[in-house]
């Protein structure tokens, strides 16, 4: 069954606190972290299924998966100092897999790759104790071209009816967002009117519309990110985001979201 | 519209983009770069050009030739946290 929805931020400074960052901008959003995990606790999942973006960690161009499961035992990635190791629900990583493909969409799977920062950042802060077991849903965001965001929404739907078929506790998280252009020459001006603007449509049940948004839009505006925030729309339906907080730093829209189911 | 900011990778660029990738997430390659760049680059089977733009790191030039932006990014973020050169937990 599902019993929450969330969506996080990752941006790694938000771990790595350089001296590059707005200390008090990133204690906030801790706080808003810490507020996701003691929801967690509360809603007492037995899985957390975390959707992200690869950032061309896991897959590289030898592969490029649209949506991709993993499906193995556990997960492990690094990042400069940090190390994470995370075991997985297979049952429900398997189910995923097999009623997906079942569903028509032709997903990629893989038993070990290694877990990307997106992942990794939003549970180093929002994990319960004792931790539960992961499943990791790629979306392809950064090489072009990528799902469309209508593919990302069907997708979103059909997880949230095969989690709501069974008998775990599960809760979706999506990672990632808001604005950024990492590596490009906006880096340090992202797009936070748009953000904000669609922070209002979330927080008025209108998420579905993000279906209809065209992935040059994402493009333009910093947000190609946002086709994990989507997938897990199309889970919740219309459910009215509690919009936890909006952070912009001079270079990321920093925002931590919950749906109630 | 503007150009898109991410771009579908040209296969003439795998090569470059595969030692960015290199770079950014294998240790051990990134170990032999910073201890002779030159001889690492060598490995990778890269253009004279493209070779010149890693080692000085010239952002505009590589992607110009089809680098991904985020690799190219992340690459140099990753060589300068290996160099000493960020900060880390500062608060």
């Amino acid at each position: 069954m599902l019993v929450g929805a969330f969506a996080c931020a990752h941006t790694p400074q938000l771990l790595a606190r350089p001296e590059s960052e707005d200390r008090d901008l990133v204690l906030r959003v801790h706080a808003a972290f810490a507020r996701v995990k003691r929801r967690l606790a509360e809603l007492r999942p037995d899985a957390l299924v975390i959707v992200a973006g690869d950032h061309i960690e896991a897959f590289f161009l030898d592969a490029v998966p649209a949506l991709a499961v993993y499906a193995g035992v556990e997960c492990a990635g690094t990042f400069g100092p940090y190390r994470y190791r995370f075991p997985i629900h297979e049952p429900l990583a398997r189910a995923l897999v097999a009623q997906g493909v079942e569903r028509g969409f032709d997903l990629f799977y893989t038993q070990e790759a290694p877990l990307d920062y997106a992942f990794f950042v939003p549970l180093h802060f929002t994990m319960p104790d004792p931790a539960v077991p992961i499943v990791p849903l790629h979306v392809n965001v950064y090489l072009p071209p990528q799902p469309t965001p209508r593919r990302c929404h069907e997708w979103g739907r059909a997880v949230g009816e095969i989690v709501r078929a069974r008998p775990e506790r599960v809760v979706l998280m999506a990672s990632g967002g808001m604005s950024h252009f990492p590596g490009t020459d906006r880096y340090a001006s992202p797009e936070l009117d748009w953000d904000r603007r669609l922070l209002e449509k979330l927080a008025g049940g209108r998420g579905g519309e993000l279906a209809a948004v065209g992935g040059e839009e994402l493009d333009q505006v910093g947000n190609i990110e946002l086709r994990t925030w989507i997938t897990v729309l199309g889970a919740v339906g219309d459910a009215k985001a509690d919009v936890y907080c909006y952070e912009p730093s001079w270079h990321h829209g920093n925002a931590v979201v919950e749906w109630p189911i | 519209m503007d150009e898109a900011h991410y771009r579908f990778p040209p296969a003439s660029a795998y090569r470059l983009n595969r030692c960015l990738y290199a770079l950014k997430s294998d240790p051990a390659f990134r170990a032999r770069f910073l201890a002779d760049a030159t001889a690492a680059l060598r490995e990778m089977g890269l253009a004279q050009a493209e070779q010149g733009a890693l080692l000085t790191g010239d952002r505009e030039a590589l992607v110009a030739r089809g680098a991904h932006p985020y690799l190219v990014f992340m690459a140099d973020l990753r060589l300068r946290m290996e160099r000493g050169q960020t900060t880390f937990e500062y608060f």
